[in-house]
């Protein structure tokens, strides 16, 4: 894995996780754990979080608000699902009207790898005001300095 | 004597270029991509509503393209594309000049497993119109933006906690100098 590189994930809708597929950066290994995920209409938030997971920053173990809303036996299907869990994965790809749902998981992510890019979807043109990392970067200047 | 922000303080000043530059460079994906879903919605039209989803994934899937993040000055992640299995062009014609065997066929060696990758495009089947290739290609542009785009945003992180940093270092040099 070390010499192959690493993965892009991406967390988008139909046609975006199919383009991107077609690209060539889908995985699907012999434990049946893809880098990406399909969003569709009864697609949950919880499952949408699960999979990025901003609280992964734990070796193989992900700390719960409540974890009796879970099941157990699930936990360890769902660590190694987590994009952030995961060490091979260096960009997230996420459609930006999905990333608004889980904006407290992008919120908490500091870290640089794997980067999380919020981009565009068909019906939701890309809005640099909404963007984690624009925002909190824009944090640091005043708007002289932007000009 | 000098301060602890000599040096330091060019640090933070590139970071409202970095911003313009991230803005712009990611609303240019939006350009690629939306060549993309044109040409995945064309696709569809000619090979009907179910035929290009999810329904038609690969159930392996080995990825042709892969990030290879290099460091850069000070530390700094920089991402580049690179294509998987990408091999140099088999030689086509005898290998040896002159001699034919004549003692029977010649075996010709059976061709090694291909270390490449499949194409996804073969998922849709043998014969896909042209506009879902159209559509992998924009997608794979968009690819190489995306990871310029994550370079800079890992530099304007990086820029970030520098200007923190020295923003701290003023802090405790205010009741000094006061």
């Amino acid at each position: 894995m070390a010499g192959r590189g690493k993965l892009i994930a991406v967390i988008g809708d139909e046609d975006t996780v199919t383009g991107f597929l077609l690209g060539g950066i889908g995985e699907l290994n012999k434990n049946r754990h893809p880098n990406f995920l399909v969003v569709e209409k009864d697609t949950t938030i919880n499952e949408i979080e699960d999979t990025f997971r901003s609280l992964g920053s734990l070796p193989g173990r992900v700390v719960e608000a409540n974890p009796n809303q879970r099941d157990p036996p699930l936990w360890d299907e769902i660590d190694s699902r987590q994009f952030l869990n995961r060490d091979d994965i260096g960009i997230i790809l996420i459609n930006q009207y999905i990333a608004e749902m889980v904006r407290h998981a992008l919120d908490a992510h500091q870290q640089s790898i794997p980067a999380v890019l919020e981009i565009p979807s068909k019906e939701h043109p890309y809005d640099a005001a909404k963007d984690s990392i624009l925002r909190r970067a824009r944090g640091m200047f005043t708007a002289e300095d932007l000009r | 004597m000098g301060t602890p922000l000599d040096g330091g303080s060019r640090v933070p000043i590139g970071c409202p270029a970095k911003l313009r530059r991230v803005t712009r460079k990611k609303v240019a994906p939006d350009l690629e991509v939306l060549t993309g879903w044109l040409s995945l919605a064309k696709a569809r039209y000619a090979m009907g509503a179910k035929s290009v989803g999810p329904l038609q994934y690969a159930s392996h899937m080995e990825p042709q393209v892969c990030l290879h993040a290099s460091e850069a000055q000070e530390g700094l992640q920089k991402f580049k594309v690179v294509r998987a299995g990408v091999h140099a062009p088999e030689e086509v014609g005898p290998r040896e000049a002159g001699l034919r065997r004549r003692k029977g066929p010649t075996k010709t060696p059976e061709p090694e497993s291909s270390e490449a990758p499949q194409d996804p495009l073969n998922w849709f089947g043998i014969l896909v119109p042209h506009s879902l290739r159209q559509a992998q290609a924009s997608f794979r542009d968009g690819l190489q933006l995306a990871a310029d785009i994550a370079s800079l945003q890992n530099r304007i992180d990086w820029g970030r906690s520098q200007l923190r940093g020295l923003q701290e270092k003023l802090k405790q040099l205010e009741p000094g100098a006061a």
